[in-house]
């Protein structure tokens, strides 16, 4: 355990040192005399982003459920609180027994994007535990690593020890059990990586392959270095939702928190399909909660937190298929409790905003949409079923209700984007600037506003874009600009991402191997935070390109062709590589694909748990 | 009707901040199913103020909140609900029930803390009790105050003697802390924080007090009554 003295001279010193102490509600601490397997999850970001995270109230709450297993969490020091560690020399540790999380059995990290990987450096790092799996032997923490981005695991393949591929309630507990038994009758790492990899399905060991390339710096081949090792690596899906572990209570944080409320998963999947999105491939088949269990969960989360606000959390909640009977039943059930209900993502229809309309009695706030593209040729290519129709429907009903502080959510840089298709996102902003004072001056209520927002695309894996190249980091900038001069309403605000965010996160998450180095040149030099705009340090990033011969627009702006061999190919996340290369090529003619709901759509996912449901 | 309620802030919850206190103490009347009063209007708040907020990272025995209720309840049961969900470092351990209330923060006056620190001269070449009699004789001891004003930043010389009502040493614990005992004027008419009170002793004593690891809990608190130290009413 670090020194309670030392903790409190640098608590002192910090902001906000509530992000250190743990102690919350619902927090648990067990007796390490109880406990066989220590288990330390992190997410790398800073306290109120890593708590406003349901994956980790759900891990959390798993494994302190076992009783001889224990969960502790452990986030990223920020920069101030950083100075102070190294400064006084106190170790990393993990907020609820404040013990080195180096001690730990287990060091487990949620990979949600890519730029918090210089953080998971980082946090190796002031844990004193060696960055590199190579130089890490029995005394160290086994370091884990699962979330959507370990679906491209190779980026950071030196530094992890296991790769979880999927979802992790039933293979982190597999994962324990086994190093128990390891432990038991004496704990030689080799031994165990080479036994989870062969046995266990949804893990990657990447030590236990080797890469070669071609002169064009693509990959030639992938092989294990052992006999019986799997060559494809099946992603991990639980089957039934509601017999499933759901978290009955969760943390509540003193401080304030990104999301300070409760969250509850409706369902896991999505059926949209929509082409840039890789949740929506990667979380397939969709299964659903039922309103029974939900209403069971909301009841023991509401008593067990003192939220008075239940979120209803899901790739796209609207499309729960009982959502009326759940919301009404909750209002009903909690309407004496002053408990309210929110959705934090609303379809662009009037069904969904009559449901918000039911959900937000008192306060209106802001609206959100995200159409994603500004034409409808470029909304049909990335499959986005909307039309302008439906915004305008949704917008003039929203107005009509009530509201009027409108956003809407946009990317620039998608797959044969013209300018004229740029120029989109401006006038999708006007129209509904005029769709609000074409109303006659009496029903216009409320200050109006409506924001743009472009984020710069980037290809993700496992999705129909994996192929495309990145537009460059100028290509975005002109296409900002052209949207920025002709946007002149004090009442139209247009945001934008920083292009070179989204390049870094683009070299990343489709990176190979070799990009590993260049994480570790980075975080070398100073690079941490990178998600946070004030610590992100695009120059440190070019260097350590430079110095290491790696050049970024091999993998963020080359187009890849349909023959080579991804990076992450060797991964199987449900949908087929043919379903990917099928959607892509339908994509560029600007055909769309149906929402599986409506039928198969073939993605090619085994036993697909919808199939008697929808067809 | 109004409830007043002293509590305890102690371990590490003393960093928490006032706006954090105010947070935990409105989802715990919710969870306890307190019948608090809110206020009127678009957004309505529970009514209740926790008087003389504690600089962070201060510890407290006596830190006080008035509640206003809209149905009665006892002040034993109301300790019981809420203590059963309060953490273990913030326990309300006294209530009663007061006809009007007047604002904490202008009754507060006189607070007694415990200030605890480590040094590598006393006991040594420092003679602690000769140190506070030649402070008990220096007739005033200045420190500079900072104050923002708007935008700009002021900073007055403050004689910090007439704020110090005692300051007594208590001895060494186990750990190699020395303890002092101070009562400090609190609150709205003169305030004087502990640390200022370390500063300025350190500077005027030369103590080798660490100044990094100076540990400080608030004890008690006091009105003043006509001139009278008083207990709180």
């Amino acid at each position: 355990m670090i020194n309670k003295y030392k903790l409190d001279k640098i608590l002192m010193k910090v902001e906000k040192p509530s992000r250190y102490i743990g102690m919350e509600q619902n927090m648990v601490q067990k007796n390490p005399e109880d406990v066989d397997v220590r288990f330390a999850f992190s997410f790398p970001d800073v306290y109120e982003v890593g708590m406003s995270h349901l994956g980790m109230h759900i891990l959390y709450n798993l494994i302190n459920n076992e009783p001889r297993y224990s969960c502790e969490r452990v986030f990223a020091p920020w920069v101030d609180m950083e100075d102070q560690m190294r400064r006084e020399s106190i170790p990393l540790f993990a907020l609820e027994s404040k013990e080195e999380v180096r001690n730990f059995d287990f060091l487990g990290f949620t990979l949600q994007y890519e730029m918090s990987y210089t953080n998971i450096l980082n946090i190796l790092d002031l844990a004193g535990i060696p960055i590199h799996s190579r130089d890490r032997g029995e005394e160290f923490p086994l370091v884990i690593a699962g979330g959507p981005c370990a679906y491209n695991p190779e980026p950071l393949w030196e530094f992890m020890d296991i790769f979880v591929i999927g979802e992790g309630e039933e293979v982190t507990l597999e994962l324990m059990r086994l190093y128990e038994k390891h432990k038991k009758r004496g704990y030689d790492k080799r031994r165990f990586l080479e036994e989870v990899q062969a046995s266990m399905e949804g893990i990657y060991v990447p030590s236990l392959y080797d890469v070669s390339y071609n002169d064009d710096g693509t990959i030639k081949e992938r092989f294990s270095k052992l006999p019986g090792m799997p060559e494809t690596i099946e992603k991990r899906m639980v089957r039934d939702l509601d017999s499933m572990f759901s978290p009955e209570k969760m943390i509540v944080p003193y401080m304030e928190t990104v999301h300070d409320r409760i969250s509850m998963e409706l369902f896991r999947g999505c059926t949209h399909g929509c082409r840039f999105c890789q949740a929506g491939m990667i979380y397939r088949p969709i299964r659903e909660k039922s309103v029974d269990r939900l209403m069971e969960l909301a009841e023991k989360l509401v008593d067990s937190t003192g939220y008075e606000n239940i979120s209803l959390s899901s790739l796209s909640s609207c499309d729960y298929s009982q959502l009326h009977l759940l919301i009404s039943s909750l209002m009903e059930r909690f309407e004496d409790r002053k408990v309210g209900v929110s959705l934090p993502s609303l379809r662009l229809d009037s069904v969904s905003i009559d449901i918000l309309k039911e959900i937000e009695k008192v306060r209106k706030t802001g609206l959100t949409f995200a159409p994603e593209a500004g034409s409808q040729r470029l909304r049909d290519v990335i499959n986005k079923g909307v039309d302008e129709d439906d915004l305008v429907n949704a917008v003039s009903y929203a107005f009509k209700e009530g509201w009027s502080r409108i956003k809407l959510y946009f990317m620039i840089g998608l797959p044969t984007e013209t300018d004229q298709d740029v120029m989109g996102i401006k006038e999708l902003a006007y129209l509904v600037k005029d769709l609000f004072f074409k109303r006659p001056p009496e029903e216009r209520k409320g200050n109006f506003s409506v924001t743009a927002s472009a984020s710069c695309f980037v290809p993700k894996p496992f999705t129909p874009f994996q192929w495309h190249g990145q537009d460059t980091i100028e290509e975005f900038h002109d296409k900002i600009n052209l949207v920025k001069g002709s946007i002149k309403d004090k009442k139209v605000t247009f945001n934008y991402h920083d292009p070179r965010v989204s390049y870094m996160e683009a070299i990343v998450a489709r990176g190979d191997r070799r990009v590993s180095s260049v994480i570790y040149r980075a975080w070398e030099k100073g690079c941490r935070f990178d998600g946070w705009s004030e610590h992100f340090r695009f120059g440190s990033w070019l260097e350590s390109m430079d110095e290491l011969g790696i050049d970024g627009s091999f993998y963020a702006n080359r187009n890849r062709d349909f023959s080579e061999n991804l990076p992450w190919d060797f991964i199987n996340p449900g949908p087929s590589k043919k379903y990917l290369q099928n959607e892509y090529t339908k994509a560029i003619k600007g055909e769309v694909t149906r929402d599986c709901r409506l039928g198969c759509t073939g993605c090619g996912i085994k036993d697909c748990a919808m199939w008697g449901v929808f067809n | 009707m109004i409830l007043r309620t002293r509590f305890t802030k102690v371990g590490y919850l003393k960093y928490l901040s006032h706006l954090d206190m105010v947070r935990l103490f409105t989802r715990t009347f919710s969870k306890a199913g307190i019948p608090i009063k809110f206020s009127e209007g678009f957004n309505p708040h529970p009514k209740f103020s926790i008087g003389n907020p504690l600089p962070l990272g201060t510890e407290s025995l006596a830190e006080y909140m008035d509640v206003e209720l809209a149905e009665k309840i006892s002040p034993d049961s109301f300790i019981e609900r809420m203590n059963k969900s309060l953490p273990e470092g913030i326990q309300l351990v006294e209530c009663k029930m007061i006809e009007k209330s007047t604002s904490l923060t202008s009754i507060i006056a006189w607070s007694h803390y415990e200030i605890r620190f480590v040094s590598g001269k006393i006991g040594g070449d420092v003679d602690i009790e000769k140190s506070l009699s030649k402070w008990d004789s220096i007739p005033q001891v200045h420190i500079t105050k900072k104050k923002k004003k708007g935008k700009k930043k002021v900073e007055r010389q403050l004689d910090i003697k007439p704020l110090i009502g005692n300051v007594i040493y208590k001895g060494m614990d186990d750990e190699d802390f020395h303890t002092l005992s101070a009562l400090l004027r609190s609150g709205e008419s003169g305030n004087l924080k502990p640390i200022e009170l370390v500063e300025a002793m350190e500077r005027e004593l030369d103590l080798g007090i660490d100044l990094d690891m100076v540990m400080i809990k608030r004890l008690e608190v006091f009105a003043n009554e006509d001139g009278e130290i008083k207990e709180l009413a």
